[in-house]
């Protein structure tokens, strides 16, 4: 165990992009953690996904040994986090493990929304912060700017900026000797009973689940007899070790000390992040503080194209729910689609990631139905239900109100866009709050907008309609009451509840006659006309048609083409099994997505 | 024993912007010389093996025949001398109106050709011109004439759904086509293939694609007006005064078999026939029917080498007869698409139109309505593939 005065805890944080998992992949060569023939891009980011999409979802810790200019060897912990909203709970207890964090910032990029909402969450952690403007090598660097961003964004003095770049390495031992003299060294009680926060969680088909912890209070050591605070399971420390990066057993962990810890529980749900553990017997009394269960805010149907797949997809889920806590799941059926589950899931990027992973990690084909909310209905006989899935909503007549969960939006944006994104804003049914400059280049704006617009393609709006330049970040504020009708759509006169969606009273006019429009497009012609209504209650409010094909035969048919054309035939049955026969409609998987293509 | 036979000369002026069938240029006399000799020897095999039944009907495809001239003569010689053949049987030679001249025919007509099949495809320049084709409007109406003036049966191949083709230059393509004298007309709806450079074209913005509404306004003009001309349509794609209908391609939507010569021909034996002459020479179970292809590349198939096998099982030869079957106005006995297990998609298929039943007792057939025949690929497909 190292003295806690050799210890310095902290974490890099940084809006995606800006090069936080490259510095980091400095930081272990520079420490001579890996060496170059292990060494690939971006060593933290384990996942396929995660290296692909150069973003981070699980958090990661690693110790690394640093030889700093006073002659002392310093025991450095780099917690990486997510980087991205949806991982907000992530980083926050990422951060309460550490008392210090690296804000990375573009040189050229310069602050963005969550450059600002994670410096916000460092500080409110009293952490030390030293910014970072990295990628000072591009030419488009502006480091001048940048500081004075800092310095407006974030009231950091920008003469505490330190310049460096992942790729060349530059700056890099800079920020070492910061960390080591600017972040303050852990307290702990070593004699108190044992407190260790669980910062994140992965699942070892052979070990369990593999707490990431940081001690608090106390020591932990390998044997010992345990109790999580929150879930008050008891347990036993089968293994302590810490990450260099891969697991090194240690005898124990004391103050300030970050590693690993295995129980041989094989239940994520019982090694909750940001549960405290102690010790089973005299233990402490008092958790460390910040625990919350995670709730999923977004929410979609997912169903095997092929019916058969249905328990593959539920295995599936149950594998990555091991590494994955806040990954929530219940079945759910379609008429249209047949068996699937209902998915919740932290936001979009995390619904995003779970799909690709489905698909790509276990083969499986799915189609996922337009995200929803969680609404809540108070209905005339005074019960209030919970609506995750549009064809859950009741009858009309029987809801005294509905409502929906609201968010206070940041959006950071140069000037010359605030027109754009105020019309934008104004077109989902956001309210303004305030705006401010943060620099002649700089623009906060703050919204109340419901979640459910925010997911209806908001980001991909906000980003091409700012031509890349705005950046978004936003916090749940509660749920508020709002003008709500469910609106169906009839395929062929027969409702298709998969195509359901909730929008405002205003809106499902327009909303109802683009979607039918959009649908018209992508529903391939079929032998038959195929009517496409849109109906609020039964009212048909849109109606369009996808006419019937007249011609679809290659009339060529001799000798060596009766070969080819069945070939041919068994091609096209190939193409119809990636759609999804609804009744006796052929529905390609993209049309169930058109609603968050509908343009205001 | 297969009673029919086609040979494939793989050889054109200029490849047409929409055929992605196999043919080469011409270039030099002696590479068409290596390939006549090759027809002549496989043409010669067939004969030794006596694998041959007496040939019913003969068809020399292509490529463009015509272009090798007194070529076509050498290879109707060889199958003459070589193969049993029936006195009245179906010769049929494919030609194009540039290379189709008077003396040409009048020498095919001598050599025991009954039937020369014409690929006018327009009588409007345009599209002619969009096809990609070298010949003009005049030199079809002077190569038909020829046929008809040597005592041969005309048929002609015309093109529908072409980009650019309004109704009324169909109208009068067909009208023309009819006054030609030929006995014989096929109407087929253009099909972008793959890698053709009408296909490119279409990508890259340059052609607008075909509208498959305005092939299926022709398609049914079609009917309308060569119907009022005394032709009966007896396929999807086929028309004929009764008594010429074609029984070289008859034979292959009623799977009869045949064997293919030629660079890239395809060929279709019962399994004993594969096996004597060596086609087929795996050994399986249930094998009811060996279908062929020889390689498309003409270094290859003169090595005799890069032929392509397909067996088909008892079922699948079931399915593909009615298939076939249901291309023709006659259509598919009752019982033969009860034997296939095909009666409920059948049924299925009426139900939406498609299909209709004709006929009572054991004389039933299942026919294609004209409505199922424009939307064809979905009674084919299912027919083929039945457990969707």
């Amino acid at each position: 165990m190292t003295e806690p005065r050799l210890i310095r805890n902290f974490s890099i944080i940084a809006h995606i992009d800006h090069g936080k998992s490259t510095l980091a992949d400095r930081v272990l060569e520079l420490t001579h953690t890996v060496y170059g023939r292990d060494m690939k891009d971006q060593v933290l980011d384990t996942m396929d996904i995660e290296r692909e999409r150069g973003i981070t979802i699980k958090a990661q810790a690693v110790r690394v040994m640093y030889d700093a200019d006073d002659g002392e060897t310093y025991q450095l912990n780099l917690i990486d986090t997510p980087g991205h909203v949806d991982f907000t709970y992530e980083v926050s207890r990422s951060l309460q493990a550490c008392e210090g964090a690296l804000l990375v910032v573009d040189a050229g990029q310069g602050v963005e929304a969550q450059t600002v909402a994670n410096a916000q969450l460092a500080m409110n952690a009293h952490l030390g912060v030293i910014p970072l403007i990295n990628k000072i090598d591009l030419p488009q660097a502006d480091a001048e700017r940048v500081s004075h961003e800092i310095e407006e964004a974030l009231t950091i003095p920008g003469e505490e900026a330190i310049l460096t770049s992942g790729k060349t390495g530059a700056g890099v031992r800079d920020a070492l000797e910061a960390v080591v003299r600017r972040v303050p060294p852990p307290q702990g009680d070593s004699d108190a009973p044992l407190r260790a926060l669980i910062f994140d969680s992965y699942f070892d088909p052979y070990r369990g689940v593999v707490g990431l912890i940081r001690v608090v209070d106390g020591h932990i050591a390998k044997g010992m007899k345990l109790r999580m605070m929150a879930t008050g399971v008891t347990t036993e420390a089968e293994e302590v070790g810490v990450r260099r990066p891969a697991n090194q057993p240690v005898e124990g962990l004391g103050v300030g000390e970050v590693g690993y810890l295995i129980t041989g529980l094989k239940d994520p749900a019982l090694v909750r992040v940001g549960d405290t553990v102690t010790l089973a017997k005299r233990g402490s009394e008092e958790p460390l503080p910040g625990y919350r269960e995670v709730k999923p805010m977004v929410f979609t149907g997912m169903f095997p194209i092929d019916g058969d797949q249905y328990p593959d997809l539920r295995e599936a889920l149950d594998k990555l729910r091991l590494n994955d806590a806040a990954l929530v799941f219940e079945p759910e059926s379609s008429h249209a689609l047949g068996f699937g589950f209902r998915v919740g899931f932290l936001g979009l990027l995390h619904l995003e990631v779970v799909k690709e992973r489905l698909e790509r990690e276990f083969g499986l084909d799915l189609l996922a139905t337009a995200p929803s909310v969680e609404y809540h209905v108070r209905k005339t006989n005074g019960e209030t239900i919970v609506v995750q899935s549009p064809q859950d909503m009741p009858d009309v007549g029987s809801i005294d109100r509905i409502e929906e969960p609201f968010l206070r939006a940041m959006i950071l944006v140069p000037p010359d866009y605030v027109g754009a994104v105020m019309e934008l804003a104004e077109g989902r049914r956001a309210t303004f709050k305030d705006m401010q400059y943060l620099s002649k280049t700089t623009v906060e704006l703050h919204y109340d907008i419901p979640l459910g617009e925010l997911i209806m393609d908001f980001f991909d709006q906000l980003k091409s309609r700012t031509r890349g330049y705005a950046s978004l970040d936003y916090e749940y504020i509660g749920y508020r009451e709002s003008q709500l009708v469910k609106l169906d759509i009839l395929l062929a006169g027969k409702p298709i509840d998969a195509l359901s969606f909730i929008v405002h009273k205003d809106k499902a006019y327009y909303r109802g006659k683009t979607l039918s429009e959009k649908l018209r497009e992508i529903i391939p012609r079929q032998f038959f006309e195929v009517p496409i209504q849109a109906a609020i209650g039964g009212r048909v409010i849109a109606r369009e048609t996808v006419r019937a094909k007249r011609k679809d035969v290659l009339a060529k048919c001799y000798g060596g083409d009766v070969s080819r054309k069945r070939k041919l035939l068994e091609k096209q049955k190939a193409g119809k099994k990636r759609m999804k026969a609804v009744g006796n409609v052929e529905v390609p998987q993209e049309a169930f997505m058109a609603i968050l293509k509908v343009d205001e | 024993m297969p009673a029919h036979l086609y040979v494939h000369v793989p050889f054109c002026r200029l490849k047409c912007s929409y055929c992605d069938f196999f043919s080469v240029p011409v270039e030099d006399a002696e590479g068409v010389e290596a390939v006549l000799a090759g027809i002549e020897e496989e043409i010669l095999e067939w004969g030794r093996a006596r694998l041959s039944g007496i040939l019913d009907t003969v068809y020399v495809g292509g490529g463009t025949p015509t272009i090798i001239g007194p070529g076509v003569i050498r290879i109707l010689e060889s199958v003459r001398t070589s193969l049993p053949a029936r006195t009245d049987g179906e010769v049929t030679v494919e030609a194009n109106p540039d290379s189709a001249t008077a003396r040409l025919v009048e020498a095919l007509a001598a050599a025991g050709v009954t039937r020369v099949s014409l690929g006018v495809q327009s009588f409007d320049d345009e599209i002619i011109g969009l096809l990609g084709r070298l010949h003009t409007v005049e030199e079809a109406h002077v190569a038909a004439r020829a046929v008809c003036d040597a005592g041969l049966d005309l048929a002609i191949d015309l093109m529908c759904g072409v980009p650019g083709q309004s109704l009324r230059s169909w109208h009068c393509t067909l009208e023309e086509g009819i006054e030609t004298g030929a006995k014989h007309v096929s109407v087929y709806p253009l099909a972008l293939e793959d890698g053709t450079p009408l296909a490119v074209a279409v990508g890259a913005g340059l052609v607008s694609s075909p509208d498959s509404d305005a092939a299926a306004d022709m398609m049914l003009l079609a009917e309308d007006v060569l119907g009022a001309a005394g032709f009966e349509r007896y396929e999807v794609a086929n028309y004929a005064v009764p008594g010429h209908e074609s029984r070289h391609n008859t034979a292959y939507w009623t799977g009869e078999s045949y064997i293919g010569v030629g660079p890239a021909a395809h060929g279709m034996l019962d399994p004993e026939t594969a096996g004597a002459s060596g086609v087929r020479t795996g050994v399986g179970t249930d094998v009811a029917r060996v279908r062929y292809s020889n390689a498309s590349d003409i270094e290859e198939w003169l090595q005799g080498a890069g032929r392509d096998v397909e067996t088909l099982s008892k079922a699948e030869v079931a399915r593909e007869d009615v298939m076939l079957g249901l291309r023709l106005a006659r259509g598919v006995g009752a019982r033969i698409v009860a034997a296939a297990g095909l009666e409920e998609q059948l049924r299925q298929l009426e139900a939406e139109g498609l299909v209709e039943l004709a006929g009572g007792g054991v004389k039933q057939r299942w026919r294609t309505t004209t409505r199922g025949w424009l939307l064809g690929n979905e009674v084919f497909r299912r027919v083929w593939l039945p457990d969707q």
